[in-house]
């Protein structure tokens, strides 16, 4: 009986962050153009529904409608395939991401996280990089010079950034003990949130994280000015509709696995344990916001300086961080 | 005061029987000489101490169906030493080639190319002696006087049914290399328009770079010597159409010149204001877009609204925001509007605030500097044998401009700097570009302030129609009238170059007249055409993404690339 309620909870879950994830996704596209809208002195669209709340249906709607193109020398099994794991691994990064505190439903108790992993944050750094196959194979499928160039971009800047970013959360690790992430929340509370001990941990964090998900100003797989979108260049219709959820989607992850790791997950003041989740979405909003408004305001950096700055910069300041959270957790 | 009577004097000495003919007219000196001579006396030019003419500002070609000697190759020369310039012609026949003046200065390279496109005068020793506006396998040479105008002086077109290689590319293995060739264009968010770049490539880093262009190509040399003089004006509004009172100016300070008439100094001071509140729409323009290959697009927002002020002042005063053709041979179409001081002030008492703002988001901004600094670097010694102008030239550290050297249009009494750079890469450009904007709205509001009274057209008979009442009562006017309305001005036979320093850099205009209604030929030296055959000497060696900043700064309109 224990199992089939299980089984109930978990897809109860399952479909339930799914739901909202797509809309947020969605609504996300909108409050990127509203944002950015403002930042440059014009509306943003406002023609579709109040304030332009439609526009993501519309929008959803006609990119269903579009007509679908696949090169005539596209290898294109990989072709297919190459948008689906795009959103799939950013999809799957939510499994293991705590959204709240434990909550009473039916007199049952239920985390609010699909699963509590113990290796949660293993988890993660596996599944962010298999996100990066498929611009590789999108960019590499296609048959397409700008595709290529924008693939080999991708796997360049994957490499580089998967180093420093896995090292940048290791000063956490080495705080909290655990890979569980439910575990790292739960040693945040009473305002104890990571980012205080490991304030440059975060900032390097930001910064890889950025790079990962191919974000202005490292968003040189695409370069529209040079490469002409770059990795999606042949894709339309849904297929070019997938890549951009899972860019969005990806985008959403990392700012909540930040927020789970450096800003104390779902703890804050004021609200009962049951909306404890509310201050999870405030916090991922905020960062959600500060990807947005840097895009208003940064040029784009060439592709060598990234790999400079990856290898150069990040990496050993990671390191060094590392070093001295280890230096002061003996000395202290 | 150094006289450039001493230029056929030493040519004299050293070239005892070259000289065909010296003559003047308007100001301009011209030597004909022998064509077998041509490149030793354009060494001769450039090598003197005394002449030192370093600049090579234009090669057109004129047909002459009739002479022997079919064509005339006209050489344009600057001497930035003594600020002198001098026309060279020699004539060429029609199965004849003439030697190629590139070794002497690398700006002939394109230049030669057009006169083979268009006039199909062969260049001897010419490196790469290919059609460059017109397709390889075009039949014909468009600018030929028996070359017809109108599809259906062609008679009958047959498709051929083995197309000639029209999109030549480069080999991918050299030397037993392998590299990859990219096709960047003519369908590119970034090359500013129609502009193909064939580039190789060793990984990301450019080896090798090819331009082809003339996508736009509309003719319009030839379609202009096929029209009087105004009507031939409106075509000029459509060559950088980023700025169409600067390109009217030049046009009508030409024909002017050839006319030889004065304008009223109202006119001269509107003519100033017109052209210089085009430049300010033209560098933001600039600014936008060369932000936005970068990946910033805020500043595009930012600088349009301020874009649209001056186009909505544009529009008041003209009509028109983009194609005004407000400019007429002896002064304008009409006096300023009621109103349009407050609108102006209102503007230049913003626009200091503005380019801060602009200047928050990019100057300092260290992935901006990173993007920018040591990228596309050219030097002043190859900025000058290139024959770049305009940002380009002043980016390099070369403190000159036309409003500086020619004042025309009464630029000598207006106060303003010339902004300069000093190593000429692209964050150097840009910051000439910037502070020319604000050099821009000085002299605007010093215009504004000393705008003298009187007539905005000159009430020469030779080109202004008699006053309208007049026209009703005397049969003399009325003759008058019809005969300029009709057949439209007719200047003197003769030829000249009037250039003004248009936002990209130096516009000319080479008109000759045979003493009708139409010119006899029409060249225009546009800026970027010149200014773009430096581009692949600038990129050589850097990546992708510098192609991208480096087209940016070179600031460049296929309007006027390929008329």
């Amino acid at each position: 009986m224990e199992l089939v309620y299980f089984l109930i909870e978990a897809a109860v879950k399952v479909v339930a962050v799914f739901s909202v994830l797509m809309l947020v996704v969605a609504y996300l596209t909108l409050a990127e153009r509203k944002i950015l809208g403002h930042i440059q002195v014009r509306y943003g669209p406002n023609r579709v529904g109040p304030f332009g709340l439609f526009q993501p249906i519309a929008d959803g709607i006609k990119v269903f409608f579009k007509e679908e193109v696949i090169p005539a020398k596209a290898d294109k099994p990989l072709f297919v395939i190459a948008p689906m794991i795009s959103i799939v691994a950013a999809l799957s990064l939510f499994a293991v991401i705590p959204f709240g505190d434990k909550i009473e439903i039916f007199g049952r108790t239920v985390t609010l996280t699909i699963a509590d992993l113990d290796i949660g944050l293993l988890y993660i750094f596996g599944i962010a990089s298999l996100g990066e196959y498929g611009i590789v194979l999108g960019g590499w499928s296609g048959y397409n010079k700008y595709g290529l160039i924008g693939a080999l971009r991708a796997a360049a800047q994957m490499i580089s950034y998967e180093v420093a970013l896995g090292l940048s959360v290791m000063g956490v690790l080495m705080i909290s003990g655990t890979l569980n992430l439910v575990e790292i929340v739960h040693k945040q509370a009473g305002g104890h949130w990571n980012v205080l001990y490991q304030p440059f941990a975060f900032i390097f964090y930001l910064v890889c994280a950025l790079a990962e998900i191919n974000r202005t100003p490292f968003d040189m797989p695409e370069a529209d000015a040079e490469l002409a979108c770059g990795f999606n260049i042949e894709y339309s219709s849904m297929k070019f509709a997938l890549f951009f959820m899972g860019e969005y989607a990806h985008l959403i992850a990392v700012c909540a696995i930040a927020t789970t790791l450096f800003l104390g997950g779902w703890h804050g003041p004021f609200l009962p344990p049951s909306l404890s989740w509310i201050w999870f979405v405030v916090k991922t909003g905020i960062l959600v916001y500060f990807c947005i408004w840097e895009r208003g305001t940064f040029p784009r950096l060439r592709y060598d300086q990234i790999m400079k700055l990856g290898w150069k910069v990040l990496l050993p300041l990671a390191l060094a961080n590392i070093f001295f959270t280890g230096l002061i957790m003996v000395l202290v | 005061m150094w006289d450039l009577e001493v230029a056929p004097k030493k040519l004299k000495e050293q070239f005892p029987d070259a000289i065909l003919d010296v003559s003047s007219f308007q100001g301009e000196m011209t030597i004909v000489v022998k064509k077998e001579d041509i490149l030793p006396i354009c060494r001769f030019f450039y090598d003197d101490p005394d002449l030192a003419f370093d600049y090579l500002t234009d090669i057109c070609g004129v047909d002459y169906p009739g002479r022997e000697k079919r064509f005339e190759v006209v050489y344009h020369l600057y001497s930035m030493k003594r600020n002198k310039r001098l026309r060279i012609k020699a004539s060429v026949g029609e199965a004849e080639a003439i030697s190629t003046v590139e070794s002497v200065w690398k700006a002939a390279n394109w230049l030669e190319r057009e006169v083979y496109d268009m006039l199909g005068v062969s260049f001897d020793g010419h490196s790469d002696l290919r059609r460059i506006l017109t397709w390889e396998g075009y039949d014909g040479h468009p600018l030929r006087k028996d070359f017809p105008l109108r599809g259906e002086d062609f008679g009958h077109y047959e498709i051929p049914t083995e197309l000639p290689d029209v999109v030549p590319t480069l080999p991918d293995e050299v030397e037993g290399e392998r590299y990859m060739t990219l096709n960047m264009g003519p369908q590119h968010p970034a090359t500013h328009g129609v502009l193909r770049l064939v580039l190789r490539l060793d990984g990301e880093v450019i080896a090798d770079a090819v331009p082809y262009m003339g996508h736009l190509h509309r003719g319009v040399e030839k379609l202009a010597e096929n029209m009087t003089y105004h009507q031939a004006l409106v075509l000029t509004d459509r060559l950088d159409y980023t700025a169409g009172i600067s390109n009217n100016l030049a046009y009508i300070l030409a024909v002017e010149k050839l006319v030889g008439i004065e304008v009223p100094k109202r006119a001269q001071y509107i003519r100033v204001m017109l052209a210089e509140m085009q430049r300010l729409a033209a560098h933001l323009l600039w600014l936008a877009t060369h932000a936005l290959d970068m990946g910033a697009m805020t500043v595009l927002f930012y600088t349009f609204r301020e874009r649209e002020t001056v186009l909505d002042i544009l529009e008041h005063v003209t009509g028109a925001r983009l194609t005004p053709s407000f400019l007429r041979v002896g002064g304008l179409a009409a006096d300023l509007p009621d109103g349009i001081e407050e609108k102006i002030k209102a503007f230049l008492d913003d626009f200091p605030r503005r380019i801060h703002e602009y200047e928050t988001l990019l100057t300092k901004n260290i992935i901006w500097l990173k993007r920018t600094k040591d990228v596309g670097i050219i030097s002043a010694e190859e900025v000058i044998n290139w024959g770049l102008t305009g940002p380009v030239l002043r980016g390099s550290g070369v403190k000159w401009d036309v409003r500086k050297a020619f004042p025309y249009s009464s630029y000598d009494e207006f106060d303003f700097e010339i902004p300069i750079g000093e190593k000429g890469d692209v964050y150097d450009r840009y910051m000439v570009r910037l502070e020319e904007m604000r050099q821009s709205a000085r002299i605007i509001r010093q215009a504004l302030d000393r705008l003298p009274d009187g007539e905005v057209n000159c009430y020469d008979p030779k080109v202004a129609p008699p006053e309208k009442e007049l026209v009703g009562k005397e049969i003399n006017a009325l003759i008058r009238h019809f005969k300029l309305m009709s057949e439209g001005i007719s200047p003197p036979p003769g030829e000249v170059y009037a250039s003004t320093e248009n936002p990209k850099g130096e516009l000319g205009w080479y008109l000759m007249s045979d003493g009708s209604n139409h010119p006899y030929r029409y060249h225009i030296r546009t800026p970027s055409f010149v200014n773009l055959a430096a581009l692949p000497e600038m990129i050589k060696g850097h990546l992708v993404a510098d192609v991208v900043a480096v087209i940016g700064s070179i600031d460049i309109v296929l309007g006027e690339i390929d008329r």
